[in-house]
């Protein structure tokens, strides 16, 4: 994909006219919004000659599509997954990680960031996560690298055809939930480049210590 | 019987015996799942024994591993909540530079659930739930209210009963990964300048 170049992506009377529209939408909002909607708009136009060249700037930190589905900032993109559990599901997701099959398989893909488990209601289950690059190679290298650690969890959701199945990206797709707003601290470094980081780190360290 | 040796922190029989639980749970579920389950079993005494992989208590609520925290909460959105945060969001279009102001924050997420009644919030955050709370009502006040007045019931972030609607909202995971679990945030940017000047260094050293 190609580099986005230095534009301003919106003109400040499209800005203008989001402002407007938001002083519309909050006109209805409790008091404490209202008031803090106020106080920002008018931080926003003390800076506002610097908007342009901040915007340029930190093009890279606006989102785009993680690809399929979901949204990325940067490098790192996100995907939000929820599925009915089948009955017994829930007991059966807890016994796994109390049986100590804890995610660190996960290094093993070497693209996460973070990811959690989260029950809703013991009849539903919630999966996010944080990664690298785009949607299809991502859920592939899960298929390839650890695919039974995938169905021993995901087996439990209602519909689940099976990593190996040929339906299976339409069906993480289908119950996929894209971000309306998402963030990263760090949005140009892949869990790769922050390993590497750290060796390069480690190594000024030492090396420092020796002429010192 | 195998003999224990002080250094394990769990007996082999403690592990059999859930492994054992695990097969019963699992003989009643889908197929593929038990198919799996047998495949995964053979390497599941290995990763039992990993220590790094100890999942801690964040503080208040939500779990930890090592210094990277998760929060998330879902709430239903007040009366034309969703349509304001909405409009927010995409006026922001991905800027969230007061969040880099607060400085501990890895990720976060907004997800409308539900046809625009719920909204899900997902954070991974540094260090303990009481200081991450503190940090965003005392650096970014303003920007809390404008986003979260969208959820019913929202006190405002000066409220002191702010902790307690987030932590009656929050639903702590079962499971929680961290790639890096040893470093902050702080600690990449840290990184991040290192390696730049460790590439100028070599660079003059070359040229």
């Amino acid at each position: 994909m190609a580099t986005q170049t230095a534009t301003t992506p919106q003109s400040d009377q499209t800005v203008e006219k989001k402002i407007e529209r938001l002083r519309q939408l909050y006109a209805d909002a409790p008091e404490v919004g209202r008031a803090a909607l106020e106080t920002l708009i008018g931080a926003m136009k003390a800076a506002g000659t610097h908007s342009g060249q901040n915007a340029s700037q930190n093009v890279s930190q606006n989102e785009t599509s993680a690809g399929r589905a979901g949204l990325r900032q940067g490098k790192v993109s996100e995907l939000t997954t929820i599925l009915k559990l089948v009955p017994g599901g829930a007991e059966r997701i807890r016994a796994v990680l109390e049986a100590g099959r804890n995610l660190r398989i996960a290094d093993k893909v070497g693209t996460l960031h973070d990811m959690r488990y989260v029950l809703l209601d013991n009849d539903t289950f919630l999966f996010a996560t944080t990664y690298d690059g785009d949607w299809d190679p991502y859920i592939d290298d899960f298929a390839t690298i650890i695919p039974d650690d995938l169905d021993v969890v995901f087996s439990n959701c209602e519909g689940w055809p099976g990593v190996r199945n040929p339906a299976v990206k339409d069906f993480i797709v289908k119950h996929q939930v894209p971000a309306s707003g998402w963030y990263v601290g760090n949005p140009n470094v892949t869990v790769r480049d922050t390993r590497k980081l750290e060796k390069i780190g480690a190594a000024v360290e030492e090396f420092l210590e020796k002429i010192g | 019987m195998t003999t224990q040796t002080v250094t394990r922190p769990e007996s082999d029989q403690t592990l059999e015996k859930k492994i054992q639980r695990l097969r019963e749970v699992y003989a009643t579920g889908p197929e593929v799942g038990k198919t799996a389950l047998e495949k995964v079993l053979g390497e599941l005494t290995s990763f039992a024994s990993s220590t790094r992989a100890r999942v801690e208590s964040a503080g208040r609520t939500g779990v930890r591993q090592g210094k990277v925290s998760e929060l998330l909460f879902i709430t239903p959105f007040a009366p034309g909540g969703a349509e304001r945060l909405r409009a927010l969001l995409q006026l922001r279009d991905g800027s969230f530079d007061d969040t880099d102001r607060v400085g501990t924050v890895h990720d976060m997420r907004f997800v409308f659930l539900d046809n625009d009644t719920k909204l899900l919030f997902a954070t991974a955050y540094d260090g303990e739930w009481d200081p991450y709370i503190d940090d965003f009502a005392t650096k970014i006040t303003d920007q809390m209210d404008v986003i979260f007045t969208a959820c019913e019931g929202w006190p405002g972030i000066r409220s002191p009963k702010v902790k307690d609607w987030i932590a009656n909202h929050q639903i702590p995971a079962e499971g929680w990964y961290v790639a890096h679990p040893d470093l902050t945030v702080r600690d990449i940017h840290r990184l991040k300048r290192i390696g730049k000047a460790v590439d100028e260094f070599l660079d003059q050293v070359a040229g």
